[in-house]
């Protein structure tokens, strides 16, 4: 039995979801990135990390769950597709890393207002982690699932 | 005078495609997608405070940071971010720039910035230059809240619109064939093409 997908009806549904994803990750992953600049003693040095943290963790928290489930929907709009893009499956790698590092190490480096020794490097990780999400998000629409690379 | 002025535009985006850096970037499957990886981490942190700069100033966000500290702090990161973005951006736009002469998305988005850079220098002197004064009064003022949100809107407009660059394909082929009729139609006369049974090129194409 063919099951369509609501999603697919319409050509706009894809894009404006791309757009919702898009703001959701500038919130979440931005205000990760803040907090991130101020652990590595980038800018922002009038409060600590754990000041800027409690000041931006509900709109990361907010743009996480927008960013997730706006990605579901675009997902089910062709999941065999992304099933077999690598690049998706290595967002889903850094996506899942960068969560559970971003809700363990990186919250405990950030819950007392002194910045921990290893602070700096909790906050390399953390920024590498969610540009792997970013590469691998932008990867997936270049690559053609059959492990080709770029288009030909 | 507007007609010579989009004509100056299109040859520059005509000629500067061709410059060898963006030639290169235009051949290169791989290293389109990382200046596009780029340009969205450049959004991301650039965007992520700019977001958080308006929502302190309509008192949803940070709300603990006074409006100095919040405005002042992220002033220098933002420039960076903004550098990043913008130059991944140029890079991005300058290697297809004829295709975004005539994509409407593209066009959206640069009006989009020339608008943002009104808005910067019509709120500059009343919120962003001396943002203490904000702090200093007993609720944000309402042209500050004003500034904030133009900036929310125009901000998001823009990332939408950069989404939407993709999604057109301006025909640049068939766009050159009826050029060459034009052309071709202002240095033959009309008479050649009588005798020789031939369509018109621009009847041609237009059929």
């Amino acid at each position: 039995m063919l099951i369509t997908n609501p999603l697919n009806s319409s050509a706009l549904t894809f894009p404006i979801l791309e757009c919702i994803h898009i703001v959701g990750f500038a919130f979440s992953i931005g205000t990760i990135g803040i907090v991130d600049f101020s652990l590595l003693g980038i800018g922002l040095r009038g409060q600590s990390p754990a000041q800027l943290t409690k000041d931006t963790w509900l709109w990361t928290l907010g743009g996480l769950v927008v960013m997730l489930f706006s990605g579901l929907l675009l997902f089910s709009s062709d999941p065999d597709m992304y099933y077999l893009n690598w690049a998706f499956l290595i967002k889903m790698v850094f996506f899942v890393a960068a969560i559970v590092f971003h809700y363990t190490i990186h919250r405990k480096a950030v819950s007392s207002d002194v910045p921990p020794p290893n602070g700096k490097l909790v906050a390399t990780v953390s920024l590498l982690l969610w540009t792997g999400v970013i590469f691998g998000g932008i990867f997936i629409g270049f690559i053609y699932p059959g492990l080709s690379f770029g288009k030909s | 005078m507007l007609l010579s002025f989009a004509q100056m535009l299109l040859s520059f985006a005509q000629w500067i495609q061709f410059t060898p850096l963006f030639t290169a970037l235009r051949g290169s499957a791989n290293v389109y997608p990382i200046i596009m990886s780029l340009h969205m981490v450049g959004l991301a942190l650039f965007g992520g405070m700019i977001l958080m700069t308006d929502l302190r100033l309509l008192g949803w966000a940070m709300r603990k940071r006074s409006i100095a500290d919040v405005i002042n702090q992220f002033r220098v990161p933002k420039r960076w971010g903004l550098l990043l973005t913008a130059t991944c951006g140029i890079l991005m736009a300058g290697s297809k720039a004829e295709e975004y002469y005539y994509n409407a998305f593209f066009r959206a988005k640069l009006i989009l910035f020339a608008v943002v850079i009104v808005q910067e220098l019509v709120f500059y002197r009343s919120v962003y230059a001396n943002p203490a004064v904000l702090d200093r009064s007993p609720s944000v003022p309402g042209n500050a809240k004003l500034a904030a949100a133009l900036s929310l809107l125009l901000w998001t407009s823009i990332a939408c619109c950069g989404r939407g660059i993709g999604y057109i394909e301006p025909p640049l082929d068939k766009i050159h064939a009826q050029m060459q009729g034009i052309r071709d139609a202002a240095l033959v006369p009309r008479g050649l093409y009588f005798l020789k049974g031939q369509d018109h090129p621009n009847v041609a194409s237009a059929n």
